[in-house]
């Protein structure tokens, strides 16, 4: 029979991946509704980095601000387009605590719909598109709350809705951004059909490898 | 920690999973067209169910008002829903008796449409209540938000929604239905998980 102490450390690790679970859900409803000051809020004071497909790489808490509303906002007073829309859904995650319950990690499919423009990211016409990608991200307790330590998005595909990804693999990524220029260039810009395989942070179940 | 608050821990996780269950099982009976296992998914106590421009059904009565009357409809083997409970977020109150949950409802479907066939998508966002009585969860309040309801071939953005479906026996008209691009934010259930905001 197990003791108290060790009850209490597998019942905490099941919390710990619950709340882990309900941060990166969360996030996607935020994103979703373009609420980007909340949005760095998940994120660490001691965050790592941000890499979202071709943008690059954005690091520390003040990359990760100039990344969600200088770059993806528009600028911190920048208003929502009226018809755009992004909803990227947080799916199948697998979330692996550390064995000090104080980092983890998590793989999540993104599926996304969206009404967006592909000349920028913000001018042009909108167009309808589908999105998918992988997220391998990192996080952190500190104070009793987990917040993100690092997210990085792999992207596979976004296509117009009318074409599909055979025909149109990606439209709107025009590499890193001029004028909110990213600390480093980006890791893993290799859509489809490249047939890159994104690494996966977890151990085999059963083989342990 | 004494053996009281480890009771206390593990009786969360039981509810958080219960109950994402719950959400999950009305996701497959309402796709089955098991409307009666459906209504039994709520409590005797419930307060709403609001399903996108339907309106508003109260109570116990109301909800079979809502869902009894499709109990045994004939349904064609080429009609079908497929409404995925997905990302769902919930938050259990302190006191362990009611609950909250937000979910995303990505969906396919085909489905009569002036008098012939149609394959559509849907989108759309629940905002649901949970109440635990006599140690079960059950619904308390149901609301489901439409997004958009396209057709296949032509997309949200050419076509964010296909018609108006009001429901003339409601007990009250929708209080919220505002598809794309209306651009409206279904309100969240639960506070900023870092700044507690």
């Amino acid at each position: 029979m197990a003791t108290l102490e060790e009850l209490q450390a597998r019942i905490q690790r099941l919390d710990d991946i619950k709340q882990i679970e309900r941060l990166q859900r969360i996030y996607g409803y935020y994103r979703d509704y373009e609420e980007w000051e909340k949005v760095v809020d998940l994120f660490s004071d001691n965050a790592e980095s941000i890499e979202v497909a071709d943008h690059g790489v954005y690091k520390g808490k003040e990359g990760i601000r100039r990344f969600y509303i200088d770059l993806i906002k528009g600028g911190k007073d920048a208003k929502p387009r009226p018809g755009f829309m992004s909803i990227a859904m947080q799916i199948q995650g697998v979330v692996t605590v550390d064995p000090d319950g104080k980092t983890a990690k998590g793989r999540w499919y993104g599926f996304l719909v969206e009404a967006r423009p592909t000349l920028t990211l913000h001018e042009g016409e909108l167009r309808q598109l589908w999105a998918h990608g992988i997220y391998e991200n990192e996080y952190v307790k500190e104070n009793g709350n987990w917040m993100f330590q690092k997210l990085h998005f792999f992207l596979n595909f976004r296509t117009p809705y009318e074409d599909g990804w055979l025909k149109t693999p990606v439209v709107g990524h025009n590499g890193p951004s001029l004028e909110v220029p990213p600390d480093a260039p980006p890791t893993t810009w290799r859509p489809y059909p490249f047939g890159y395989h994104f690494p996966v942070h977890f151990k085999h179940p059963i083989t342990g490898k | 920690m004494n053996l009281e608050e480890l009771e206390k821990q593990v009786t969360l996780q039981e509810d958080i999973q219960e109950i994402e269950h719950l959400q999950k099982l009305y996701g497959y009976y309402f796709d089955n067209g098991m409307y009666q296992e459906v209504i039994d998914l709520f409590s005797e106590n419930t307060e709403s169910v609001e399903i996108t421009d339907h309106g508003v059904f109260r109570g116990k009565e109301g909800l079979i008002k809502m869902y009894g009357g499709m109990i045994g409809m004939p349904r064609p083997g080429w009609m079908f829903f497929e409404v995925m409970q997905s990302q769902g977020v919930i938050e259990v109150a302190p006191d362990g008796k009611t609950a909250t949950g937000r979910w995303y409802t990505p969906s396919f479907e085909c489905r009569p449409f002036g008098g012939t066939k149609k394959q559509t998508w849907q989108f759309g966002v629940y905002d649901n209540e949970y109440i635990k009585e006599n140690g079960k969860w059950y619904f308390k309040k149901l609301h489901w938000n439409l997004t958009y309801w396209t057709s296949f071939e032509r997309g949200f953005l050419k076509v964010p929604r296909l018609s108006d479906t009001p429901f003339p026996h409601a007990d009250a008209p929708a209080t919220a239905y505002h598809p794309y691009p209306s651009g409206y934010h279904v309100p969240y259930p639960f506070k900023h998980p870092v700044t507690g905001e």
